[in-house]
């Protein structure tokens, strides 16, 4: 795919996420007046209405979900906008948790965002950034059989950045430690994503840690 | 608590026409347009107090309504209530005089607080912008509604942070 | 439908338990559970005549589970509950023995239909 064929991708979902927002937030005010309408109605002339006031307050929490998602996918399709961009890493990072906590979660594994409280900007694309990021997650995921954590440090030094994504946990498969792992799907388009980027990345020794390296363009 | 006239204007039907209703049952009074169009006639009809004004619309698009309700309505405060919103709309909207800018959906009570200190403030910069721009003092009057953005401005970060 | 007993198995708990509030309503017994485990637990202790399964679970997942339900010796029906993201996984399901699946969000009628074409060929 070229980068036209990206942005393609980037405008229809930006467009579809503006479009189901607007279903949430319809959703949202009709519920809502569901419940202004029970807040002035007495409990003899309305059977069950506590039943009705909770379900209601369901239906908000999922719709408050529903527009979390949406709001990121949307942030997500903006990726493809620009291609060289300041970054703050840790915006990156923890957006790029939020989006990828569900295939974690389908193995038990939970992801931490190691960041310290120092910013680090870093001039590079964003959505190669992600990939990149996205399929270090993949490739420890798929070493794993369930359970643990995957945990993500960033650092900068001078123009350079690096990234690394840890397992921790004991749900290591062990028998792919003998695999020739740079033969994986991730690694395969992680390598080209990281040269598209002018980085690299490593594997420790023990297969449970990935480290990016990227320059900042500026 | 004073009644005030908000006229509320987007085109998903059933989301405008229900937040009206709500708007209604808290005893203010609410009236909706679909289009621009339609809201700048309405505007002719019956000036209301504070537009609450969706950005993206089919026709005339919510800035170029919201630059003629400022041009036309100066006294009329406009809250711009907006999808997924970028800085750059954000910015243009506040340069063409918006009072407020919000992200959809917003909760009513949200709204609803924005909405009366947009009015409180059609009454007080105008008052006050009159008694200044009696004096010649244009921009001191200008400066009052810049330091409420500011204070605004404050407000938000706060509340980020937490 | 009065002796009809349904485990709805779905890490979406407020989406399980909706559901199985508005078969009860419907005079269907209904049990829930979130996971793997807890599903195989009530499978065992308390067989219930139909099984509807989500197949997206975090741990062993829809699959896994079964897989686990097929070892049993008492065979139980299963209705899939699956999304658009999940064909491959249900042609898979399917092909393990389910009985057949819903697309979520499902139609309530959709599902007791099914629910009641399993328990007649059980």
């Amino acid at each position: 795919m070229n980068e036209k064929d990206i942005k393609f991708i980037g405008k229809i979902t930006a467009g579809v996420t503006h479009e189901l927002n607007n279903v949430l937030a319809s959703i949202r005010e009709i519920s809502g007046l569901m419940t202004d309408i029970l807040s002035i109605t007495d409990e003899k002339s309305f059977p069950r209405k506590e039943k009705f006031q909770t379900s209601l307050g369901k239906i908000q929490n999922q719709v408050q979900r529903g527009v979390k998602l949406t709001s990121q996918l949307n942030k997500f399709s903006h990726l493809t906008d620009n291609y060289k961009n300041d970054i703050d890493l840790n915006e990156l990072l923890e957006h790029l948790i939020f989006l990828t906590e569900r295939f974690a979660r389908i193995k038990n594994v939970a992801l931490q965002n190691q960041s310290i409280n120092q910013t680090i900007t870093i001039n590079t694309d964003p959505l190669r950034l992600q990939m990149a990021l996205f399929n270090c997650i993949s490739y420890l995921l798929n070493q794993t059989v369930i359970g643990g954590e995957i945990s993500i440090s960033p650092e900068k030094k001078g123009k350079e950045c690096l990234v690394s994504i840890t397992y921790k946990g004991e749900g290591i498969n062990k028998l792919s430690i003998f695999k020739d792992s740079t033969s994986s799907d991730e690694l395969l388009s992680l390598k080209s994503t990281m040269e598209n980027l002018n980085g690299v990345y490593e594997l420790d020794a023990s297969n449970t840690a990935v480290i990016i390296k990227i320059q900042s363009n500026k | 608590m004073e009644k005030i006239k908000i006229l509320l204007v987007d085109d998903e039907k059933e989301f405008v026409e229900t937040l009206s209703e709500r708007i209604r049952m808290r005893e203010h009074d609410s009236d909706v347009a679909l289009n621009g169009e339609q809201a700048l006639k309405k505007m002719d009809d019956d000036l209301p107090d504070v537009v609450v004004l969706d950005l993206k619309m089919p026709g005339m698009d919510g800035m170029e309504v919201l630059r003629r309700i400022r041009k036309a309505y100066p006294k009329v405060q406009v809250i711009m209530l907006t999808g997924h919103g970028s800085e750059k709309d954000e910015e243009e909207a506040k340069k063409l005089g918006a009072f407020e800018y919000l992200e959809k959906p917003v909760e009513i009570e949200t709204l609803m607080k924005k909405v009366k200190k947009a009015y409180k403030s059609k009454f007080e910069s105008s008052m006050m912008a009159a008694t200044f721009a009696e004096a010649g003092e244009f921009d001191t009057a200008k400066e009052i509604r810049d330091s409420d953005e500011e204070q605004d401005e404050i407000n938000k970060d706060k509340k980020k942070s937490k | 439908m009065d002796d009809i007993r349904v485990l709805i198995v779905d890490d979406e708990e407020d989406l399980a338990k909706t559901i199985a509030e508005r078969l009860e309503i419907r005079g269907i017994h209904t049990q829930t559970a979130s996971d793997g485990d807890k599903a195989l637990n009530l499978i065992k202790s308390q067989p219930p005549d139909v099984v509807v399964l989500d197949l997206m679970m975090p741990g062993i997942g829809g699959l896994g589970i079964l897989k686990q339900i097929n070892l049993l010796e008492n065979k139980i029906p299963v209705i899939l509950l699956t999304g658009y993201g999940s064909r491959e996984r249900s042609i898979e399901g399917m092909n393990l023995g389910a009985f057949d699946y819903v697309l979520k969000p499902c139609n309530l009628d959709d599902l007791i239909i099914k629910i009641q074409e399993a328990i007649k060929i059980k």
